[in-house]
């Protein structure tokens, strides 16, 4: 049988259908009478059945819908209705192919079947339904797709009724059952056992809040906190903001590399037009969130502080007004090699000492910076310290485990001679047991220097003397209860404080009118009488470590440094707690100190700043010091981290020295 | 000793007896925590920060009166009902029995919640301080599509639209729309009602994305079902307020061309009339007559329209209707500003192009004063009409030009709502890049910048008002200027004092240095050039050199005073700092990338 019916009889057979009416071509009716013959009756009836056309005419293959891959390599491509395999064919080859092509004009037309591996050339009328097809109209040209549907039933006017029976006396009469039932539901609802559903009652609104008036009735509950609105769009969540606000791809990029909290959540962008706003993701999710803060966050009422920050800074007198202070550097002195730790001016102010780690102590002309004096002591030097008296210019230098009493060589003759009496040891004293005298420190006639060297037990930290000039003390933070001893110059001997020290002692000085001992340990500084032998009072510093301590001239007035850059003052009269703490330095502050009679005060500290301020304490017990920031003094260099070692007034003169660890010492006046 | 130990039979006290946390709260009550949710929300309740938390730092504490008062809620037993009854329901269902299961839906336990209402916004104010999230929230539903797996009704977003359009029609009919701004995010409404500011967020109108899963919306639903019926009232008592029914009545044609808003100001109009017919009839009449001679509705589509508002008006009215009733008596109790936004689109007739935002718009303009209509159907008239001043426009080109009307694109009318003026229309024209939209909301001063739009538009403000210009006569190009020096004005403020501390130091020692030389050349008898110039340079390295030391000593001086300070001070005044370095960082990036963008236009230009 050819394909070329095959096909247009199954499109013709589908189409048929639609028409509902069978009208089958003559070739394929044929072609079925021979099935018929060749084959079972009862195929032919399925066939004939089915509305598939696929069906409708058997193809000559028989391997049904299976892939056509699986006979690939075989020699046969399938089966024909009797069970026998079909040989393929021999294919043309491509060449054969093309000419085919090349020669014959309607080759295009020819379309390979695989299936039943044969060439089907397609018809004209093929043609047409094929590009019908693809158009998406119906195959046929002649077929309405709108035709007005026929009914072929015939409803009214018929002669015999569908049913032949006769209508049933139900139809005609109330039924009985029904009101009986209708009956119980009558009684039941009278009874009050069914109640009817009530319409849905919508929502009805009133005017709620008609009686405004009636506010004053009392919530009998907490206060309702409101919740904060919600935060108000700036510029750059505007669909078009300012080019400003719209941050380039480099520092978009650069968000990349924040902390997540950091990271900007919104990156502005800029639309040309309204309708080119896209959908924005979050906006279900912003809304959520906001309604997890109403009801999840807890809510507090805080006082937000609106202040200016200009307003909180305290009014403070003008530093013009409070002038003399030292603010520029005026001199430098040069010559040691190493860090200058301590610095002494004498009690006339014309000569400064200063101590050095490299073992020299050298005397300046504080006038004009030349070095008087060199002596060599041989160890680090930590502390020296003039006598306080004019008449007596005896340098106390602690060197080491050593303290040496030095002759400066100033002074007119007679002075030369009485300060030769007074450094002089006679034959090294047995050490005396009796009284406080201490065997741990030997009293020495030292040659070198011309002068006594008072030989202690550990390293002394500090020299300090007594405003008459006879009595000095000494600290060894390591001496434990021996650390802090007083030594007495004319009587040559040494006692200890009768004191208990709490903690390490750092400094002890003496009152500079009374007799009354300050020994600082790091965190509290103790004041004691040394005439009664019993403790005034306990001055808390609440530092960490305290570094320095300086009596007020008046004596009534205590400031402390400390090793956090803190310096407090405390007013002895007021409280043992501080009067003002000051923090004025990053760094360790490693001395502080007064002028002996310009209200001044200073500190200086390892960040190589001194700061000095302006501390005026009134005679009317009744008014606060006043204390001022005046200036902070720059212009020493940092060495091995340590900056300003050591600060002093001039004894007349609203100036300051320093001593730096950079090796100089810097006088700074008005 | 335990550290709160109590003896037996003594009462808990402080924190410990004031304070429970959410779990202790939802066993005392009985519920399980979606209930909790659910009344604390209705409610109101939060959680409250206790001074000490007893029972550690991760709960969160109620304070035991709310919680108290959440237990004597009516609404707890109803809840406990519903949840029986759910019960039931899933009982008949599952003995196959629908019948029994519709039935008993049918029927199931409701409740309402305007008694909750009252008892959490006890008057009117307070309500309306609180209504911001409200409509926010319902503006939002309005926009979200129905969705079964979320549980969100139909019903409800029907109701939120209606409800947002309600709003909105009362706040454009009574002129409190006060700001209006367009962000990423959506569009963000500021009105004044009551002397309260409540701003709300809608969404653009565009299909709205789902988030996944980290959304509950069954929290989101009982934000809504409170503020559904919070808005309801608050719509009710407004629209009392000036004598209109509500329910308002809707033309269903015109809702169900989804032109609510327009329906609504009909309403208005029309209830409006009722009240005060007489005196108006004469004006109506006026403009009537000069609309129906422009080519309006069809009268045959007008007489549909008003089947419903029959009752209340004659039919043939068709433009009428349109036009916003000024209603004298009103005027008294107006304040400035409301009258200030009656007037500003006031003789102005915009039309809206097909894909202008036509909801947004159709609500601010008759909201401050202007009459407008829409490409489609209903629309009060169409496009050809003569007397249209404006068209508003957002796509680049346009077709067909009308030459009696201004092209502009939306955004102009919301900078010009912002403004409080008539902009001038050049830079929104058709095709154009439009100027940027700014927030209203900022203030400038206290952001510390100022950007160059915002100045512009305080000038042309300055010049509508008559005021005398800083610069009269000068070009536009001239304007920048001034407004430059401003900025850095403004910008410098904290640096002034520093600036001018460091030139007087600067002069004092430049003069100083200058009397030195004029000494030393006089001393030394000659002057040949390259003596100058060694002095010079010398002198420029010194400059060099005592430049940080000047910034040192200012620097110390600004620091003098806190050294002085007490420690919480100091700490305050510390914080402020931060704050306000972190303010001027900010600045400093914004004034930046404009000193940049600035160059590069210029390089382009060259």
């Amino acid at each position: 049988m050819s394909n070329e019916v095959l096909g247009k009889d199954s499109i013709e057979v589908e189409f048929n259908d639609n028409v509902g009416v069978v009208n089958s071509d003559d070739g394929s009716e044929s072609d079925h009478a021979q099935e018929c013959q060749s084959d079972s009756s009862e195929l032919h009836q399925g066939v004939e059945e089915s509305d598939s056309s696929e069906d409708e005419v058997t193809p000559r293959n028989t391997i049904g819908d299976v892939p056509l891959k699986w006979y690939q390599d075989e020699a046969h491509i399938g089966y024909d209705l009797a069970g026998k395999k079909i040989k393929k064919k021999e294919r043309q080859d491509k060449l054969d192919s093309f000419l085919a092509t090349a020669d014959d004009s309607k080759n295009w037309l020819k379309v390979y079947d695989d299936y039943n591996d044969e060439e089907v050339e397609v018809t004209r009328q093929e043609l047409k339904l094929v590009c019908r097809l693809l158009k998406g109209k119906a195959p046929h040209a002649d077929f309405d797709p709108y035709a007005p549907y026929v009914d072929w039933f015939k409803w009214d006017d018929a002669k015999h009724p569908l049913s032949n029976a006769p209508e049933p006396k139900r139809r005609f009469i109330p039924s009985k059952w029904e009101s009986k039932k209708v009956v119980k539901l009558v009684r039941a609802i009278r009874m009050g056992l069914i109640k009817f559903d009530k319409p849905k009652e919508e929502q009805r609104f009133y005017p709620l809040w008609r009686d405004d008036s009636s506010s004053t009735e009392k919530a009998n509950h907490l206060a309702y906190i409101p919740a904060p609105k919600a935060k108000l769009p700036g510029h750059e969540e505007s669909y078009n903001p300012s080019l400003e606000y719209i941050p380039t791809q480099e520092e978009i990029n650069s968000y990349q590399l924040m902390y997540e909290e950091d990271r900007p959540k919104f990156i502005p962008k800029r639309y040309t037009s309204l309708k080119s706003i896209p959908a924005y993701d979050n906006v279900v999710k912003d809304i959520f969130e906001r309604c997890l803060d109403l009801y999840l966050c807890p809510r507090v009422r805080k006082k937000r502080i609106n202040v200016d920050p200009e307003s909180l800074k305290p009014k403070l007198p003008c530093r013009r007004d409070l002038k003399p202070y030292p603010a520029t550097c005026y001199l430098e002195y040069k010559g040691h090699k190493g860090a200058v730790m301590s610095i002494s001016i004498e009690a006339s102010g014309q000569w400064i000492a200063s101590g050095s780690l490299d073992g020299t102590v050298c005397i300046w002309e504080v006038e004009t910076g030349r070095c008087l004096r060199v002596w060599v002591v041989g160890e680090a030097v930590q502390c020296v310290a003039w006598n306080p008296l004019c008449e007596l210019p005896i340098l106390a230098v602690s060197a080491g485990q050593d303290v040496l009493l030095l002759d400066t060589g100033l002074g007119d003759g007679e002075e030369q001679k009485m300060i030769k009496d007074f450094l002089h040891v006679g034959t090294a004293k047995a050490p005396d047991d009796s009284g406080n005298k201490v065997s741990t420190v030997s009293w020495l006639q030292d040659d070198k220097h011309e002068g006594i060297r008072l030989r202690h037990f550990k390293t002394v930290s500090l020299v300090e003397w007594h405003r008459k000039g006879d009595y000095l003390s000494t600290v060894m933070p390591a001496g434990e209860s021996r650390a802090v001893l007083i030594h007495q110059l004319s009587k040559k001997h040494t006692q200890r404080i009768p004191f208990k020290l709490h903690g390490l002692p750092v400094s002890a000085v003496f009152h500079p009118t009374r007799s009354i001992f300050f020994i600082s340990t790091k965190k509290t500084v103790r004041v004691y009488d040394l005439r009664e032998q019993k403790l005034i009072k306990k001055l808390e510093t609440g530092l960490r470590e305290v570094s320095s301590i300086a009596v007020h001239p008046g004596g009534d007035n205590v400031i402390v440094g400390s090793r956090e850059g803190k310096l407090c003052w405390f007013d002895m009269d007021l409280s043992s707690q501080p009067y003002r703490i000051l923090k004025c330095h990053p760094k360790d502050i490693t001395n502080v100190a007064f002028h002996r009679t310009y209200p001044l005060f200073a500190s200086c500290s390892d960040d190589c700043t001194a700061y000095v301020f302006h501390g005026t304490v009134y005679s009317d017990l009744n008014q606060n010091p006043l204390v001022v920031p005046l200036d902070i003094l720059r212009g020493h260099a940092s060495s091995n981290g340590r900056g300003v070692m050591d600060c002093k007034f001039h004894p007349k003169q609203p100036w300051l020295f320093t001593a730096g660890a950079d090796s100089v010492i810097k006088l700074y006046c008005h | 000793m335990p550290k709160h130990y109590r003896p037996a039979g003594k009462k808990k006290e402080g924190n410990a007896a004031k304070y429970i946390t959410r779990s202790q709260a939802v066993k005392h009550l009985q519920v399980n925590l979606p209930v909790f949710r659910k009344l604390s929300i209705l409610k109101g309740i939060f959680p409250r920060e206790p001074k000490k938390k007893v029972k550690g730092n991760h709960h969160t504490y109620y304070h035991v009166k709310d919680i108290a008062f959440l237990q004597h809620e009516p609404l707890l037993e109803i809840f406990r009902d519903i949840r029986a009854y759910e019960k039931k329901i899933k009982k008949a269902e599952s003995k196959k029995n629908p019948d029994l299961a519709n039935r008993l839906r049918t029927r199931a336990p409701s409740y309402k919640l305007d008694r909750i209402i009252r008892e959490r916004y006890p008057k009117f104010v307070d309500a309306l301080r609180d209504l911001d999230d409200c409509l926010t929230m319902v503006h939002l539903f309005a926009a979200l599509p129905a969705l079964e797996r979320e549980k969100i009704a139909v019903k409800r977003i029907h109701n939120c639209r209606r409800l947002s359009h309600e709003w909105q029609a009362y706040i454009s009919r009574t002129h409190k729309l006060r700001k209006v701004f367009i962000s990423v995010k959506g569009i963000y409404y500021q009105a004044e009602v009551e002397g309260q500011k409540i701003t709300w967020l809608t969404p653009h109108a565009l299909q709205q994305v789902f988030p996944g899963d980290d959304v509950d919306f069954n929290v989101m639903l009982t934000f809504v079902e409170v503020y559904e019926t919070l808005l309801a009232f608050i719509n009710y008592h407004l629209y009392h307020s000036i004598d209109v029914k509500y329910p308002p009545i809707l033309d269903p044609r015109l809702e169900a061309l989804a032109s609510d808003l327009y329906a609504l100001s009909r309403y208005f109009d029309a209830n409006a009339k009722h009240s005060v017919v007489n005196p108006e009839a004469s004006s109506v009449s006026g403009s009537e007559q000069v609309e129906t001679q422009q080519k309006g509705i069809p009268p045959d589509e007008s007489e549909l329209r008003l089947a419903q508002l029959q009752h209340q008006l004659p039919s043939n009215e068709p433009g009428a209707l349109m036009r916003l009733v000024e209603d004298v008596a009103d005027e008294d109790e107006e304040d400035e500003d409301t009258r200030e936004c009656k007037k500003l689109f006031k003789n102005m007739k915009f039309f809206l192009s097909r894909e202008a935002p036509r909801e947004s718009l159709l609500f601010i303009i008759p909201a401050f004063g202007g009459i407008v209509s829409w490409e489609g159907e209903g629309a009060p008239y169409k496009e050809a009409d003569q007397s249209v001043t404006h068209q508003i426009v957002d796509r680049p080109t346009q077709g067909h030009i009308f030459l009696s009307r201004e092209y502009v694109q939306p955004q102009w009318v919301y900078d010009c709502v912002n403004a409080r003026i008539i902009l001038p229309t050049e830079d929104y024209m058709v095709g154009r890049v439009p100027p940027p939209h700014l927030s209203p909301f900022v203030d400038n001063e206290a952001e510390g910048y100022i950007p160059e739009y915002a100045e512009t538009i305080k000038r042309l403000k300055a010049l509508a008002r008559n005021e005398v210009l800083p610069l009269p006569g000068e070009g536009t190009e001239d304007l920048e200027d001034p407004h430059k020096l401003l900025v850095e004005g403004i910008i410098d403020r904290a640096e002034a004092n520093e600036a001018a501390e460091r030139k007087r130091k600067m002069l004092i020692e430049q003069n100083q240095y200058l009397n030195e030389l004029k000494l030393e050349v006089d001393g030394v008898q000659y002057s040949s050039i390259a003596s100058e110039n060694k002095q010079s340079s010398s002198k420029e390295t010194e400059a060099r050199e005592s430049e940080p030391d000047l910034q040192q000593i200012v620097q110390d001086h600004a620091n003098r005073s806190t050294v002085v300070m007490s420690r919480r001070k100091r700490g305050l005044y510390e914080a402020a700092q931060i704050s306000k370095k972190r303010r001027q960082d900010k600045v400093d990036v914004l004034v930046e990338r404009n000193r940049k963008n600035k160059e590069a236009q210029k390089s382009g230009k060259n």
